[in-house]
């Protein structure tokens, strides 16, 4: 119910200097803190037992979502709240808005954020399969002053696992400008609104001149397995010009393809309903982005 | 807050209620707000299984921690504490009542049982020391599935007992075998020869209600008082003669106050807990006042755990659609039984008496079966042991409904017990009201012809509407012929009505309210029987040291039982004011020639002799000189109230949904009652009672579970997982009133709210079934996938 | 220990708090302000703990006291203005809006700042602004028509005073 003991807690005012606070202690002793709405629960639960805790709420270079000739790049800071407000997300970076207005409730979205989330990697939450499904650049800093640039596909490794070492910081999540013609979209399923997933599905369109689909990206969320993507969904959608048929095509080859696993909040059977019906919705809501709809 | 011409109508008023003010602006006192100088604080060691030997607990790292000031386990208590069950917490019914005590001590019986207390100065010191108490378990086999843990060669939860079953009654027929027997063949007679038969196996999960505020002890202790215990509880002067015998404390040395403010009951603050006692025990070995606080986690694990039954069910009818006979076979999962008062099987006991409900059955053949499991121990949930018997029973009388391609809505209204009273097949007894004219009313608030109608318009275009109806006979509080048999425990309402020499009144209950607005009500019947205002009346519930003996704020008790009594107490008073009064004014009259109204007292013979309510009483109580003869001065009684027989009140739903059949969700569109709760003292507060029980009752169908897995690990134990519905899930509700002033109650109220979320799944579920006939929600789905 | 200075309902603390100190019980247990409750162990769902963290609602169970330093934060004892009661406070009274109120405070932090940004709601909006705060009691059916009934006399501004 309360955190183990503290020992230092420490706020620092750039990346440089987080990044020399973590490197003062060995691996596993110390941690950032970003919004801390899934870090706080296991923190208090003591499946985290940080000994210093690296606060990042000072960091301003880390906050704020910039535009650059359509191009985005989105601060690890940057709240859900700022995400769902920010209406300039449509069309190609609509899951981003899908998502992040659903993330748990208003007092969540006022401190949750997109670094964190997509830092923590839990199997059951919508950013790190929003940022898998739209093909995010995630730009780590290191202590060194070195950075490096990792593909979403790189990034997630599974469930509360990334490629992000501990001495590492996240610093955003960035997109080039998006082909003419892109939609993506996000929806979840969870028991009570709201929720965490139980099963939630993200899509990424790029239409042709001709309206037919170029490019596809399909992100899962909600499985056992982690952030996922489905490649067997993808094939079917590229090519297809996003009638009802083609979707529920593509969606079938995905919920027959992954592993779903059966819980509390759905058996494996429900989980491959939800992800037919869900991404049915979803697919529908990024091809009618993509046409600009 | 409405504004009230005549003090009389303070009855029936939305008055906005008396608790509000500090409730909206942070200065309410529950009970984890209460601070003693030089508290201590405890947090509990509990099992990590659900059924293991203790072989061994290590407490000497955590007791060397610095700031940890006592850890006790099981064996502190096995010599110094009585065991439970004593009289006071045991039910007179005839069943296996194991030995228990506080802390476990030879071995553990469901995962979360507490082993051992830690007391520290700080808090999160006590958390650190709990986890350094090392517990060597040896496991033993898990009893998790009720039926299992009847057959001959389950293990045993608890080995004394030889047996799981620890509560089996047949409810029809009679008092002996022979007669019960007799009555099975007549029953089964009737099956033979029905037109219509519906057999169906129906499972109520593991679900209950679980008030925002967890539990909560604080207890201290000194030499000349003895034992001071603030508990959040619904029923503090029970908790009181437990803690005096288990802990032999004389009983003038113990006082229990339930906290003013407590964040809801529901049933689930009604059991007098294990955790109390070893927290008074250590405040008494310390003499350092000592406050446990509950987490939402342990709650989760003990506490809120009810419904839990099988019942097959069978129903048979004619095909002109007149139900003849119902038998039940139920089986419960009592989880391990070892909490005080409430062995679980009360419940499931009480689900069986009231599975008959609102019909008219030729016969009736019902019995229960409750098994012991390594599982928590169900403890009292709102709508307590009905809420699955109801289900059962509602969804199967829409069952045959469809047999008979009949109305429901039809069904039901035929098969209302017409007049009453009227004795149920299980011996339940109904004393007043009008079940027709509240279904009726249901019904006009319905167009079901126009609904029939949109529904198939709707199904031609792929969406899937539909209706469903149920209805409760619910007990408006519980009478001591129920209560003693199974509680050990008196029915009657008691209250104190005190008067001031500034014409102020005081009301004293012993019952402990949990939200429910017991001050306001209870201010509100003053007011209008003294003609004053309801700001003038104090309301002081739940201090066993001020307040009459109740038997606790449970089963709809306040507007049955309660408010009688203050009403009584109220024209006790009343009758001496008037005799006083009339003597003064040299006339002959008595209480009922005279009206008290907006402050004062009028003489109905004379409007001219009237005199200020605030006048009168500071003459009796301050200058009791020039009294009638025989009178003495002072103002002050205490009533006692209880109906010669059982009351009840009763409700009815409509539920009407869209189910979506790609994704198997639903979603309410409507949800209507018909309600007779009596006469009503505030519309809003009995309002809220109502959409507060119904939508508990979706919740618990829709949303929640307690979960145990195959070892017996309870996985359901935080907000994550057990789920509660926020309001973006859940309908406005629209309620209706179609009420018939209780004949036997001195104000015409009924008690109500209690049971009141038992009619809920069954209507929810006949209305998605509706929407999905013919088939079931799966068949549907994979129709419409193709 | 660490030392932090914290504005709370318009009034600055300093203290030397546990690093490990959650802001719910430095707001409890050190300032007294126990209007701000507890419902949830470590997963933070319930919302009865709601306060201002520099004017948004948040939850006071999910930061530690030192990641308040430096910041405003209002609590419910905070929230009525020097004529008692806000309108806020009085349309849950008037409405009905609380039973045990436990919950209740949270879930006017957390509506004091949804009105503040949705000045006119629809019944559905309220709904789902109340998702991070769980009550038991009400059924919620009167929690939207108090909040309904607050945002319109908050509106047409007759008092004039902040919820």
């Amino acid at each position: 119910m309360y955190p183990s003991v503290i020992e230092e807690y420490l706020r620092p005012g750039s990346v440089s200097e987080a990044l020399a606070a973590i490197a003062r202690y060995d691996e596993g002793e110390a941690m950032f803190l970003a919004g801390g709405q899934s870090a706080m629960q296991a923190m208090k639960s003591r499946m985290l037992r940080p000994q210093c805790v690296v606060d990042l709420q000072d960091v301003a270079e880390l906050r704020g979502i910039a535009r650059d000739d359509g191009a985005l790049r989105i601060g690890a800071m940057t709240r859900y709240v700022d995400i769902a407000s920010e209406t300039t997300l449509d069309g190609a970076f609509g899951a981003l808005r899908d998502a992040a207005a659903h993330v748990g409730d208003r007092q969540v979205r006022n401190r949750g954020t997109i670094g964190g989330s997509v830092c923590w990697n839990y199997v059951a939450s919508c950013m790190p399969a929003v940022v898998l499904g739209l093909g995010g650049t995630l730009e780590l800093a290191a202590a060194d002053g070195s950075t490096r640039r990792l593909e979403a596909d790189d990034f997630f490794l599974g469930p509360l696992e990334t490629a992000r070492r501990e001495d590492e910081i996240l610093l955003a999540v960035s997109w080039p400008a998006p082909a003419a013609r892109s939609g993506s979209a996000y929806k979840k399923w969870g028991l009570v609104r709201d929720a965490l997933p139980v099963v939630g599905v993200c899509v990424t369109v790029t239409l042709g001149s001709d309206g037919n689909c170029t490019q596809a990206r399909v992100a899962l969320s909600g499985l056992a397995g982690g952030c996922q993507r489905a490649p067997a969904g993808e094939d079917l959608l590229r090519g297809c010009n996003g009638d009802a048929d083609a979707i529920e095509r593509a969606m079938a080859a995905i919920a027959d393809s992954v592993e779903t696993h059966s819980d509390m909040s759905a058996d494996a059977d429900y989980r491959r309903q939800l992800i037919r019906s869900i991404g049915g919705e979803v697919a529908a809501t990024a091809f009618a982005r993509a046409r600009g709809g | 807050m409405s504004a009230v011409e005549n003090s009389a109508d303070w009855l029936g008023a939305r008055l906005a209620r008396k608790e509000d003010l500090r409730l909206v602006t942070g200065q309410g006192r529950y009970l984890a707000d209460i601070v003693l100088p030089g508290m201590l604080h405890a947090v509990f060691v509990r099992s990590e299984y659900a059924h293991a030997r203790i072989t061994g607990i290590d407490t000497s790292e955590a007791a060397a921690m610095p700031g940890v000031v006592a850890i006790f386990t099981g064996a502190d208590f096995k010599d110094t504490v009585k065991p439970m069950p004593q009289p006071v917490v045991k039910p007179n019914l005839p069943a296996r009542y194991p030995t228990f005590w506080p802390l476990a001590i030879e071995k553990v019986k469901f995962h979360g049982e507490p082993l051992a207390v830690v007391i520290a100065r700080d808090k999160y010191v006590a958390e650190d020391a709990a986890e350094c108490v090392y517990v060597d378990y040896e496991e033993l086999p898990v009893v998790r599935d009720p039926e299992q843990a009847l057959t001959a060669d389950s293990p045993l939860v608890h080995e004394e007992d030889g047996s799981n079953e620890i509560f089996a009654m047949t409810l029809t027929g009679g008092e002996t075998p022979e007669e019960q027997a007799a009555n099975a063949a007549a029953v089964e007679e009737i099956f033979q020869r029905a037109d219509v038969v519906v057999a169906e196996r129906f499972r109520c999960h593991r679900t209950g209600i679980t008030p925002m505020e967890p539990r909560g002890v604080l207890c201290d202790w000194n030499d000349s008082d003895g034992l001071t215990a603030w508990i959040t509880t619904q029923r503090p002067h029970i908790d009181r003669l437990a803690l005096s015998d288990l802990l032999e404390i004389p009983a003038e040395q113990v006082r229990v106050v339930a906290p003013r403010d407590q964040g809801g009951g529901f049933g689930v603050k009604a059991p007098f807990y294990r955790e109390n006692l070893a927290i008074a025990y250590a405040a008494r070995a310390l003499r350092r006042p000592v406050r446990w606080v509950e987490s939402r986690y342990e709650s989760l694990m003990n506490v809120g755990q009810e419904r839990d039954q099988i019942n097959d069910l069978e129903i048979a009818a004619s095909k002109d659609g007149k139900l003849l006979a119902v038998r039940n076979r139920g089986v419960a999962d009592n989880g391990v039984g070892t909490i005080g008062v409430y062995w679980g099987f009360v419940m499931p006991f009480l689900g069986a008496v009231e599975l008959p409900n609102a019909y008219t059955w030729e016969r009736g053949d019902v019995s229960l079966r409750c098994a012991t499991t390594n599982k928590a121990a169900l403890t009292p949930s709102r709508a307590f042991g009905h809420f699955p018997t109801r289900f059962a029973l509602e969804r199967a009388i829409d069952m045959v409904a469809h047999k008979l391609d009949m109305e429901p809505a039809e069904l039901r209204r035929r098969n209302l017990v017409p007049s009453l009273p009227y004795t149920s097949v299980t011996g339940e007894y109904y004393d007043s009201g009008d079940f027709v004219k509240v279904w009726d009313n249901l019904m006009a608030q319905v167009d079901l012809p126009a609904f029939r109608a949109e529904q198939a318009r709707a199904r031609e275009e792929g969406r899937y509407l539909g209706i469903g109806f149920a209805c409760g006979v619910e007990l408006s509080g519980v009478a001591s012929e129920l209560l003693v048999p199974m509680e050990n425990q008196p029915g009657y309402g008691a209250a104190t009505v005190r008067l001031d020499p500034r014409g102020k009144v005081y009301v004293f209950g012993g019952d402990a309210p949990g939200g429910q607005g017991h001050e306001t009500t209870t201010a509100q019947v003053v007011a209008a029987l003294f003609g004053i205002r309801p700001s003038d009346v104090v309301v002081t519930t739940g201090d066993t040291g001020t307040t009459p003996f109740g038997s606790g704020s449970i089963g709809a008790r306040a507007g049955s039982y309660f408010v009688s009594a203050v009403a009584k107490a109220c024209a006790e008073l009343k009758d001496k004011i008037t005799r006083i009064l009339a003597h003064d004014l040299q006339i002959e009259a008595s209480v009922q020639h005279f009206e008290f109204t907006n402050g004062e007292i009028v003489y109905l013979g004379d409007a001219a002799k009237r005199k200020p309510f605030t006048e009168v009483v500071e003459r009796i109580i301050m200058f009791p000189i020039n009294l009638p003869e025989d009178e003495v001065g002072g103002l002050e009684h205490t009533a006692f109230f209880e109906a010669a027989k059982p009351m009840i009140c009763f409700n009815a739903d409509c539920c009407i949904v869209e189910v979506d059949v790609e994704s198997g969700n639903f979603s309410i569109k409507r949800w209507v009652t018909s309600e007779d709760v009596g006469t009503v003292i505030n519309p809003n507060i009995v309002d809220g009672q109502m959409h507060g029980a119904i939508v508990q009752g979706l919740s618990n169908a829709m949303f929640e579970e307690f979960v145990y897995d195959e070892q017996g690990q309870q996985m359901s134990a935080d907000f994550e997982h057990y789920k509660l519905a926020t309001a973006a899930d859940v309908p406005d509700i629209e309620i209706t009133y179609a009420p018939t002033p209780c004949p036997h109650t001195p104000l015409g109220t009924r008690g109500i709210g209690e049971g009141r979320p038992s009619s809920v799944p069954g209507a929810l579920s006949n209305a998605v079934c509706d929407a999905l006939r013919p088939g079931s929600v799966w068949q549907k789905i994979r129709e419409a996938r193709g | 220990m660490k030392t932090i200075t914290v504005t709370v309902n318009g009034t600055s603390y300093e203290e030397s708090v546990p690093e490990r100190m959650l802001l719910v019980d430095f707001l409890r247990d050190r300032l007294a302000l126990t209007g701000t409750h507890v419902g949830c162990t470590y997963e933070g769902v319930c919302g009865a703990c709601t306060v201002h963290l520099d004017g948004e609602a948040v939850k006071s169970c999910m930061m530690l006291a030192v990641q308040a330093d430096g910041h405003a934060v209002t609590t419910v004892e905070g929230l009525a203005g020097a004529d008692g009661p806000g309108p806020l406070q009085r349309a849950f009274s008037n409405s009905h809006g609380l039973q045990c109120g436990f919950c209740t405070p949270g879930i006017l932090m957390n509506m004091s700042d949804f009105l503040a940004r949705h000045p006119d709601p629809s019944d559905e909006e309220i709904r789902s602004g109340l998702v991070g705060n769980l009550c038991r009691c009400t059924g919620y059916v009167h929690i939207v028509r108090a909040v309904r009934e607050a945002a319109r006399e908050m509106r047409e501004g007759a008092s004039g005073v902040q919820a």
